[in-house]
């Protein structure tokens, strides 16, 4: 009797609220990790939309990238958190399986707004078949190379190795080709270009499969016997070689172009076919910032369109040209100015074919294992079969002990 | 007359123990009542809406033509049951509301229709159902709820079960929801086995021992405390007896009654399953099993047969609830021996006099003993109470009873003696075994305190020299280390042992050796730590030391040189002797230090390779926050404190023996 008077006071009280709404402004909180242009970029979108809407003011606040994850899984779930937050997919299993952090929007999301974005993007946010959260930004890796010594990128993986044999003198630690190989992140290019991965399905592990040991196999071919890419490819040794003109091409993300030395005149393609995988391209993984609206809001309705709007074609145009970030709005490269941008057409042209990070909350679980196998294997104390057997029973108990009641 | 003090210890002791323990008893027993009484009716709830997921099932599994909405079933089954006041049917395709009486849907439009954006909650429901359904399937081992509901404010009660079409048998195709008013409901247990658990045995006692008293005149009055006591005990215990056993008999037989009209109303809804089926002209068959009485994972129950038998056993089975308030008796019965063995013996006497003879010290340290229990035995016992359980980032928002695991965390650990794995390419360490992490740790820490206090007491050694000029710049220079952040020190020292652009390896370019990957090996990633760990830890030692040094009287040393003693002699047989005292605990805390430095370990070589170099506290962390085994990491925590605790313990008793001999 009492709770039912009481719902039906808060009933009323939320009514008087709908009714008052342009007068006691609803405000959003939205939390994000940018610095820089990509702060600005993205204020400039949050602004437009207060501006827009009426009785919706937006607040936001950059959270220092290291405490983000730590701050959302703490604060949301026990709704001290914001309405609204942006984060890349690797954590949304994590947060879906502790509960009461991230909203499904699935019933909000029709075949309209799945049209909208970059193929494959939503399905980072998507878990157990539920739709979290809209895709805002992408980011893969892709090919870059020295212009200089290379003219025209190539398309197979033959075209790559000869040419990248041509600008290797290892004496002179010069090579054709660098990146993080032993990085399963940079590996996973190859490894899904061989049809490989490391959990199917669902939270299944399957490190060890005979996809994932073909392709450890070709980028072992491509250190020992052709001899094309560094030992030890740090990530600071790649930037290194890179910016002193002893790398011809690399593959890496959006995120290194800040670091090229402007000495340097590089460009961008996708990243080759596999012609030891029958011709099927290189798929890097990708991962997908997605904007999430969370669970103990109050306001969902309208976080909703707070999400919506970010991921609008409008908002997309202000973060790729302002921000310089690779919106998963695909209308936004049809945009002319967009067009003409050679970095953002390649980086595109690669999501096509890339796929997204799996977002289950086991990956932690993986990487450990896998680094562990992947230096092994290039230092020659294993077999990859070998290394990657001991990997995946090292990860299918870490899972079995997880899942079990 | 005298009334012994003894005897009235005695007796409050009994009354108090009795009293708490018996309304700590009738709390417990009442929760089982009710948790009994939400379960029975939970599954009311839930017979009613299998059955008509049932019917919903056969009714959309028909052919397109003949298809319609299930409004009229539901109206059906709504007038067959009087329990059921709203039904709703919602399919997930296309978030369509299928037919429903609940009053806020007709509100919002006449089924069937698509769901409005306001009735979000009703389509993630279905979504949520669906996907419990998959992930069940998917990983042979239920764990998510496949029957979601509970009671509402009004003493209703909702129940959503998923139907699914002949077309995918094990996809959820939407959710039936009921809001049923259930024929059982709550009733508190009897109150008086409290009064008479309370009263019964202090009053027997105080009256018996006053008749005794006159009668029997014991010359001990020793023995008479250890027999009254005895006395006490027993009649205590019969109590506790006595009051449990009422309680348990109670569950028990409402238990029966449960089962029974639970059976009647499975009876009455498989009528109507089958009138209604006729009705509708639906193409549906009552299988030979009862599969409408389930669990929260939708597994049957089996205690009603398909023509609603009770199975023979139900009244005697022992279910969980009941165990439970067993378990919860036999704790109280011990809390409450507790107590009057407390009262009893002149404990709480005592305790009384201390706090009243003392009271303005206890009111001034009771901002700290409350500070101490919310920030330090809180989470502390907390912690421990987990690593009982199997708590891990799936099952969080369980109660910690639901998930005990009792020891089986400690057996993992501390029983896993595979130190040594076997494989194909011959044999290697299990880096992920305890004894391993153990011994890395306890070499760790030997090796760490060693280097520390060396070249602490070597250095400060040099510093003490009278003769030594600008003393204070070299103090000064050898304390910062000491100054600057730990992890600041960690990851500059990480980057010195980079491999390729390490001045470390560059170093040993100039001398024409050979680059080391210094992360690569157990052992070079050991000495890495070593090193910098070696560098944070000497400057406290040196200080501790310096300020030893300057302690020892140089008296001393004179006397020593006109005995004609030489610098060893000096060292040996003054210096470390006086140093003693101020070395001592210093070496103890630096034990626990490096016991325990997490940063280090973590940012240096990150127990790298393998996981062969983590010590016991950071692979704690990794066990928590990289596999989300929180109850597993407890267990691990708690194993590391009872090491600590146990050094402790031995290192008092050894430092209390040496300080004796001298």
């Amino acid at each position: 009797m009492i709770h039912n008077r009481i719902k039906r006071s808060l009933l009323l009280a939320a009514l008087a609220c709908c009714m008052s709404a342009p007068l006691a402004a609803t405000e959003l909180v939205v939390w994000h990790a940018y610095r820089g242009a990509e702060k600005e970029a993205f204020q400039a979108v949050v602004d437009q939309f207060s501006k827009q809407s009426d009785g919706i003011t937006v607040k936001t606040l950059a959270v220092p990238y290291d405490a983000y994850a730590d701050k959302i899984t703490a604060a949301v779930p026990r709704g001290k958190g914001p309405d609204v937050f942006i984060f890349a997919q690797d954590r949304l299993g994590g947060w879906i399986e502790a509960g009461n952090t991230v909203e499904p929007i699935d019933f909000y999301v029709d075949d309209e707004m799945r049209a909208r974005f970059l193929d494959r993007t939503l399905d980072a946010l998507t878990y157990r078949d539920i739709v979290y959260g809209l895709p805002l930004n992408f980011k893969c890796i892709a090919l870059i190379y020295n212009k200089k010594m290379i003219d025209a990128p190539p398309k197979t993986s033959s075209e790559l190795v000869a040419l990248a044999k041509k600008h290797t003198n290892a004496a002179a630690g010069q090579y054709g080709l660098a990146y993080s190989y032993s990085d399963f992140f940079f590996h996973a290019a190859l490894m899904n270009g061989f049809g490989g991965g490391v959990f199917a399905p669902g939270p299944k592990p399957t490190l060890n499969r005979a996809e994932n040991v073909k392709s450890i196999e070709l980028i072992l071919k491509w250190y020992k016997q052709d001899g094309i890419v560094p030992a030890e490819p740090s990530t600071a040794l790649i930037t290194s070689l890179f910016n002193k003109g002893k790398a011809a091409m690399i593959f890496n993300g959006p995120w290194f172009l800040g670091e090229i030395d402007s000495s340097i005149d590089y460009a961008l393609a996708p990243l080759p076919t596999l012609d030891e995988a029958g011709g099927t391209p290189m798929k890097p993984w990708m991962t997908i910032e997605g904007v999430y609206v969370s669970a103990p809001s109050k306001n969902k309705d309208e976080a909703f369109d707070l999400v919506n709007y970010l991921t609008s074609l409008e908002a997309g145009k202000v973060m790729a040209l302002q921000g310089r970030q690779l919106p998963a709005n695909k209308a936004v490269y049809a945009i002319d100015e967009v067009k003409k941008d050679p970095v953002m057409q390649a980086f595109v042209a690669q999501s096509k074919v890339a796929v997204p990070m799996p977002n289950l909350a086991e990956m932690s679980m993986f990487w450990s294992p896998a680094t562990t196998a992947m230096n092994t294997i290039i230092r020659g104390t294993a077999t990859p079969k070998a290394a990657l057997d001991k990997a995946q029973v090292q990860v299918e108990k870490a899972v079995a002990k997880l899942r079990k009641q | 007359m005298h009334i012994s003090h003894n005897i009235i210890r005695v007796t409050l002791g009994l009354f108090v123990g009795g009293l708490i323990s018996a309304f700590l008893g009738y709390w417990f027993a009442e929760g089982a009542l009710r948790e009994k009484v939400a379960e029975t009716r939970m599954r009311q709830g839930t017979i009613r809406a299998m059955a008509l997921a049932d019917l919903v099932h056969a009714e959309q599994s028909r052919t397109e033509k003949d298809k319609q909405t299930p409004g009229a079933l539901i109206q059906f089954w709504q007038q067959r049951h009087q329990d059921i006041d709203a039904v709703r049917v919602m399919r997930l395709s296309g978030a369509r509301l299928l037919a429903s009486s609940f009053s806020d849907d007709l509100e919002n439009g006449t089924p069937p229709r698509r769901l409005k954006r306001s009735e979000k909650a009703i389509y993630d429901m279905g979504q949520l159902l669906r996907a419990n359904v998959d992930t069940n399937r998917e990983e042979g081992n239920p764990r998510e709820p496949e029957v979601m509901g509970g009671e509402l404010a009004n003493g209703r009660l909702r129940v959503a079960v998923p139907w699914f079409t002949a077309k995918s048998p094990d996809k959820a195709a939407g959710f039936v929801q009921l809001e049923i008013s259930p024929t059982i409901q709550t009733k508190d247990p009897a109150f008086q086995p409290v009064l008479v658990l309370a009263l019964v045995p202090a009053l027997l006692f105080f009256f018996g021992s006053l008749i005794l008293g006159r009668v029997v005149k014991l010359e001990h009055p020793e023995s008479v405390v250890w027999s009254s006591m005895t006395t006490a005990v027993l009649l205590l215990i019969f109590g506790l007896l006595g009051f449990g056993n009422y309680y348990l008999i109670d569950l028990g037989q409402e238990n029966v009654r449960f089962q029974q009209e639970l059976a009647e109303l499975y009876t009455a809804t498989r009528t109507s399953a089958e009138e209604g089926a006729a009705e509708f002209n639906l193409d549906y068959q009552i299988g030979f099993s009862n599969d409408w009485d389930v669990n929260e994972f939708r597994q049957p129950l089996r205690f009603i047969s398909f023509d609603g038998e009770l199975y023979i056993g139900v009244g005697t089975a022992q279910d969980s609830v009941a165990n439970r308030l067993g378990m919860a008796f036999f704790a109280c019965s011990l809390l409450a021996v507790a107590l009057l063995v407390f009262f009893g013996l002149g404990g709480a006497a005592r305790l009384w006099r201390t706090i009243v003879d003392y009271r303005e010290a206890y009111v001034y340290t009771l901002p700290a003993m409350i500070g101490m229990l919310v920030l330090v035995f809180f989470p502390f016992s907390y912690g421990i109470a987990l690593s009982f359980t199997d708590q891990t980032l799936y099952n969080t928002e369980k109660p910690l009873l639901d998930i005990w695991a009792g020891l089986s965390n400690y057996i993992e650990i501390i029983g896993d003696f595979n130190l040594i794995q076997t494989t194909e390419a011959g044999w290697s360490f299990n880096y992920e075994n305890f004894y391993w992490t153990l011994f890395i740790t306890v070499a760790w820490t030997v090796v760490n305190v060693t280097i520390g206090v060396s070249v602490g007491l070597v250095l400060a050694l040099l510093l003490n020299n009278k003769n030594l000029k600008f003393k204070a710049v070299y103090r000064g220079l050898l304390i910062l280390p000491w100054a600057v952040p730990s992890y600041v020190t960690a990851l500059i020292w990480k980057g010195m042992f980079n491999r390729e652009f390490g001045p470390i390896n560059h170093t040993l370019g100039i001398l024409g050796l050979e680059p080391i990957a210094w992360f690569d090996s157990v052992f070079t990633s050991f000495l890495t730590g070593i090193t910098v760990n070696g560098w944070l830890s000497f400057p406290f030692m040196m200080v501790i030391c310096l300020g030893g040094l300057q302690s020892i009287s140089a008296d001393m040393y004179e006397a020593a040189r006109l005995d004609g003693a030489n610098r060893w002699q000096q060292f040996r047989y003054i210096t470390l002797p006086s140093l003693k005292p101020t070395l001592i605990p210093a070496i103890i805390l630096s034990v626990v230090w490096t016991f325990n430095m997490f940063n280090v370990i973590y940012l240096v070589s990150g127990g790298q390779p393998g996981g062969s170099n983590e010590i016991l506290i950071t692979k704690a962390y990794k066990l928590a926050f990289q596999d989300y085994r929180y109850g597993y990491s407890a267990a691990y925590s708690t194993v590391i404190f009872m090491i600590l605790l146990i050094y402790g313990v031995f290192q008092t008793k050894v430092s209390r023996a040496m300080e004796s001999n001298s």
